[in-house]
């Protein structure tokens, strides 16, 4: 999130938009409310009326997948009508910027691709650099070659006809829609963007976001309080788990994970993962990677890490494939995998193609389910039509400690971090994560040494021998020292051992050592800035509450608020200043890239090397613009162009058959959450009071699809994709209506799927129906948009 | 009129329950044994019991406006009435204000199902269990500074404070909600619930729960202009009750039944029966 919750209050126009924040972020709507109250309008776009929709000022209906096609709508107007915030588009952005003259893009497709890889080569998506090696730029926007005239052109497409006929909204919806955002390009008038995962879970989920980063930049509402991209993150502490790297493609901080053919070495790994500018307007902080990577390798390994030997990056493990989720689970399913550590995750509940995860399991030896009680997941091997006795995966269920009974930190969406304490220990055997991971690790070490020891044949002992792991001395028993954890995370200079005061002071010669640099100065030498609860606020009185807690980078609450400013440093909409310079400092909230360079000097946007915000993105695997794509099971063409699916979604081979069609699979199929119950269902579907509210598997269909099929509010059903069938009851309700698909009206059957078959309440999972394919650049499954039938049971 | 009241403005509910489960963990009621959803839409149970005290209902969706499609989700409860039936009809005196609250004591409650009988929002009910009647005490047994139910609303949909500062507080947003305004460019803005209006200030000479609504009260079931039930009536049978309660050795079974009897005594003298 780049602006926090209680910003939320502050915004003139809040958009929902593939979130359903009132059900699965109850208590944002605190604050959704309160800029309700202030004035403020809530418009909700959504296949279906929700909770969040009946608190709506408009509503505006979308079928599921399409969200480029209605958002590149509304960026086509606001170029038409030229309702931009000129100035802020102008300076902080890369509108001006010229693009290479063979760049193009033709049906669907950007110059570069190659169908036999389904990849892009993207070397036309690069700026044209001058003698300097600067990007070029037409400050007055009309070289065809700049990013504004290429927008207008490429955007152009979407008309509003066009878009109605693919999203299903109606032509005037749509405008009021639009209406309301563009009167946000006003300097003093701001929207917010909240979204989850009905945007993000799909094959163009990354573009679908893309879209939401040139809105808000075009109408310079990035930087601004009651602005910017606020994605609500999901699982507690999954800020907490992507800013740690619990994903296969990252370490700590957002740093790249060493790819076997790319980064043969230190020196390929850092010169291909550090960019460079030659623009001295640009503060490019990526450029400082050197010094995060090195004194992480510092933290992990020691004394045995040094400038000689690359400070150990050998020892890191190189990736030799993308592994991201459905394909981890392909080679789990094909034999690959000897056993799996699950923590706290429930796959056969949770994960896409349900059915086939559980089959995939069955071929481990042995799986370690770390969890609070028994879940789905940890009896997959006893379920009804199971053969038990056919299945050898020995199961391991280890009781572990529920969020009250150990310490530590949490990172909300806001990034900020909270520190809490146990207020009671775990029942019975119960344990902590930290417990667990320190016990297993000092174990392994144990072994590897006695292997050493007695000259067994032993692959690589010596990153886990020579591993710097002390955190012993936790507050009770055998608990390791969290805050030794936390302190190692903050960083600090090895000699003396002292911590650093942020990531300012770290160093890539090895002097330093820390575990995630995002979070250095989270707990230096003025404490643990993390516990802190101070309810003093700053500068214009926003919200921004710098003595609560610690927020990273830098404890900076608002992040890009150097864009809230124009350049002498005015702030854009003096009412909510978020910071602002005085001629000589810079006051309110920490300002981005360092106190001492004022607003003229240097670029807002420092993560990105050319310091402005990317209009167009030349980063991205499947395009420099989003261009609306159908989802991969779709029950209509691509009316846009002739590429149906997102050219580059590659379709693993295991699975290339389990895809249905429209014929066979006539109704859009999609999943979502209730307040009632959480994600997979193991921490809701054992109380008697959540279950209550809402006992079993239901589907929810319009009532003209139930007269259809004889079903009647409160019946058995079955539905079908092309990879599984599940029973569920069915709700009937008005909520779910038709939508006119190029002119067709096209029925949807909505499910959630927090069901399966291990927790007091049971019912089959949902995602026994969702396909394994996902985003062409997260790979993130496409759970919102598929294809299903449905029968009365 | 006794000091505090919670105000119900249901044009900010986002239906999301936690009020009716805040309710059964501070009273440490157990959840109820349900199949599907009762309806309609998500609304489970069906209505209050002896062992939910309050529970959120459901509407079906008015898609009328396509743009702006009303759902009313409503947080239901014991209104707290000022002239309550139920208080006025118990013949044990079981029930009393505690602060202003109407509250039941078990210990004097004999289940015989009067004030089941008299609550026209069918609040009170018997817990076949222990033969009592149960309903919602504003935390006043269990006690706490703020009912469980308002301090565990994330949007402030359901608040709690004082009773004319409420009502005062909704006054000025049924102005606000029902009147058009301007936006930042000048042109009008429609209201935002044209069709308000506030349930609660009156009814019984007054209800603890003050509520806004999208509508006329009738349109969820609200009876608009309720009337309290007649004291005069109610003596008959408590004198006729009190009588004959005299010998059933205060046991409960035998005073339930010397209840029915002193009702249909009373009921048969005299048109206007009691139901």
């Amino acid at each position: 999130m780049t602006n926090g919750w209680n910003d939320i209050q502050h915004a003139d126009v809040v958009l929902l938009m593939g979130s359903n924040a009132a059900e699965n972020h109850p208590i944002s709507f605190k604050y959704v409310t309160k800029a309700q109250e202030k004035g403020g309008k809530l418009i909700v776009v959504d296949p279906r009326i929700t909770r969040s929709a009946s608190l709506a000022d408009l509503y505006a209906p979308i079928r599921p997948g399409t969200d480029i096609a209605f958002l590149s709508g509304v960026i086509n107007y606001l170029l038409q009508h030229d309702k931009i915030q000129k100035e802020y588009v102008v300076e902080y952005t890369n509108a001006a910027y010229l693009i290479d003259p063979a760049f193009g893009f033709n049906d669907g497709i950007f110059s570069g691709y190659d169908a036999g890889k389904k990849e892009y080569n993207t070397t036309t998506w690069k700026y044209q650099l001058d003698s300097k090696g600067i990007p070029k730029k037409d400050r007055t926007l009309q070289d065809p070659n700049c990013v504004y005239q290429h927008m207008k052109k490429h955007f152009s497409r979407y008309t509003p006809e066009k878009l109605s006929a693919i999203t299903g909204c109606p032509v005037d919806t749509w405008q009021k829609v639009v209406d309301m955002i563009a009167s946000t390009h006003k300097p003093d008038r701001v929207m917010t963007i909240m979204y989850a995962m009905g945007i993000t879970q799909h094959t163009v989920g990354t573009q679908n976001i893309r879209c939401f980063g040139i809105l808000q930049l075009l109408l310079g509402n990035i930087g601004l309080a009651g602005g910017g991209i606020q994605a609500l993150r999901g699982e507690s502490n999954v800020q907490g788990s992507t800013d740690y790297a619990l994903l296969w493609h990252i370490l700590p901080g957002y740093n790249p994970i060493p790819m076997q053919k790319k980064h043969q070495n230190f020196k390929a790994y850092l010169e291909a993962s550090t960019p460079k500018t030659n623009d001295p307007q640009s503060i490019n902080w990526w450029s400082n990677r050197p010094k995060y990577v090195v004194s992480m390798l510092k933290a992990w390994f020691g004394d045995a890490a040094t400038k000689e030997n690359n400070f150990c990056y050998d020892w890191l493990p190189k990736a030799a494939k993308a592994m991201p989720y459905i394909t981890l689970f392909e080679d789990m399913y094909a034999g690959q995998h000897k056993g799996a550590i699950f923590m706290g995750t429930n796959p056969v509940v949770g994960g896409p193609n349900a059915d086939r995860i559980a089959k995939a399991l069955a071929r481990l030896d042995w799986l370690v389910c770390a969890d609070l009680w028994e879940t789905d997941t940890s009896v997959f091997w006893k379920q009804e039509g199971v053969n038990s006795s056919a299945i050898q995966t020995e199961v391991f269920l280890l009781p572990m400690a529920a969020s009250m009974e150990k310490e530590g930190s949490v990172s909300n969406s806001g990034r900020w971090a909270q520190w809490r304490y146990a207020a009671v220990n775990g029942p019975g055997e119960a344990r902590s994560d930290l417990w667990f991971l320190d016990k297993l690790f000092l174990k392994l070490k144990e072994l590897y040494q006695s292997d050493v020891t007695n000259n067994r044949a032993c692959a690589l002992p010596d990153p886990i021998l020579k591993a710097n792991w002390n955190y012993a001395g936790g507050h009770h028993g055998d608990e390791p020292d969290v805050h030794a954890v936390a302190r190692e995370i903050n960083g600090y200079t090895w000699a003396n051992k002292k911590q650093v005061k942020n990531f300012t002071e770290l160093k890539d010669d090895g002097s330093t050592a820390c575990g995630n640099w995002i979070y250095s100065g989270s707990y230096n030498e003025d404490g643990n800035n993390m516990a802190r609860r101070g309810s003093k606020d700053v500068g214009c009185k926003i919200g921004l509450y710098p003595g609560w807690a610690w927020s990273w980078p830098m404890n900076r609450r608002i992040i890009y608020n150097r864009a809230s400013v124009n350049r002498n440093g005015e702030p854009w909409n003096p009412k909510k200043w978020v910071v602002k310079w005085t001629g000589s400092a810079w006051k309110g909230d920490v300002v981005d890239g360092g106190g001492t360079a004022g607003p003229a000097a240097k670029n807002p946007f420092i993560m990105n090397p050319e310091g402005v915000g990317r209009l167009f993105a030349g980063s991205l695997a499947d395009g420099p613009f989003p261009e609306h794509y159908e989802p991969t099971e779709s029950p209509s063409r691509n009316m846009m162009s002739s590429r149906d699916l997102n050219p580059s979604v590659k379709i693993l081979d295991s699975v290339r058959g389990d895809f249905g069609n429209v014929a066979q699979f006539p109704y859009i199929g999609t999943s979502y959450r209730v307040t009632e119950h959480w994600q997979a269902g193991a921490m809701t579907r054992n109380l008697p009071w959540l279950t209550e509210l809402v006992p079993s598997m239901f589907c929810e269909i319009s009532p003209e699809l139930a007269a259809r099929k004889g079903i009647q509010n409160g019946d058995k059903v079955r539905v079908y994709s092309k990879r599984g069938n599940i029973e569920a009851r069915a709700l009937v309700t008005k909520r779910v209506k038709a939508l006119k698909v190029n002119g067709r009206d096209m029925e949807m059957v909505g499910l959630i799927w927090h069901f399966g078959h291990g927790c007091a309440a049971s019912g089959d999972s949902c995602n026994s129906l969702t396909p394994s394919v996902g985003d062409a650049n997260t790979n993130i499954p496409e759970f919102k948009a598929f294809l299903v039938d449905i029968r009365k049971a | 009129m006794s000091e505090k009241a919670f105000l119900l403005d249901t044009t900010k509910c986002i239906g999301c329950r936690a009020c009716q489960v805040a309710c059964k963990q501070w009273n440490g009621l157990p959840g109820e044994q349900t199949d599907f959803f009762a309806g309609p839409e998500y609304t489970n149970p069906a209505g209050l019991s002896s062992i939910t005290w309050n529970y959120v209902k459901f509407f079906e969706v008015d898609r009328t406006n396509e743009e702006h499609p009303v759902w009313q989700i409503m947080h239901m409860k014991c209104f707290h009435c000022e002239d309550a039936n139920c208080l006025k009809v118990c013949p044990e005196r079981a029930i009393s204000k505690v602060d202003g609250w109407v509250v039941i004591d078990q210990n004097k409650c004999i289940g015989c199902g009067a004030c089941v009988n008299e609550c026209i929002y069918h609040v009170p009910h018997i817990r076949k269990s222990d033969s009592k009647t149960y309903k919602c005490n504003a935390c006043t047994v269990n006690e706490r500074e703020i009912p469980a139910c308002a301090f565990a609303c994330p949007t402030g949909a359901l608040t709690y404070g004082n009773r004319t500062a409420l009502l005062q507080e909704a006054q000025l947003r049924l102005k606000k909600y029902t009147k058009a305004g301007r936006d930042a460019d000048g042109n009008e803005i429609a209201p935002a619930f044209p069709k308000a209006q506030l349930y609660g200030k009156d009814q019984f000479s007054g209800l603890k729960m003050l509520m806004i609504l999208r509508d006329r009260p009738s349109k969820y079931g609200l009876e608009e202009n309720p009337r309290p039930l007649e004291i005069t009536k109610v003596e008959q049978i408590h004198d006729t009750y009190a009588l004959m309660s005299m010998f059933t050795f205060g046991i409960p079974s035998l005073k339930r039944a010397a209840y029915r009897f002193a009702k249909s005594l009373a009921n048969s003298s005299d048109r206007n029966r009691i139901s």
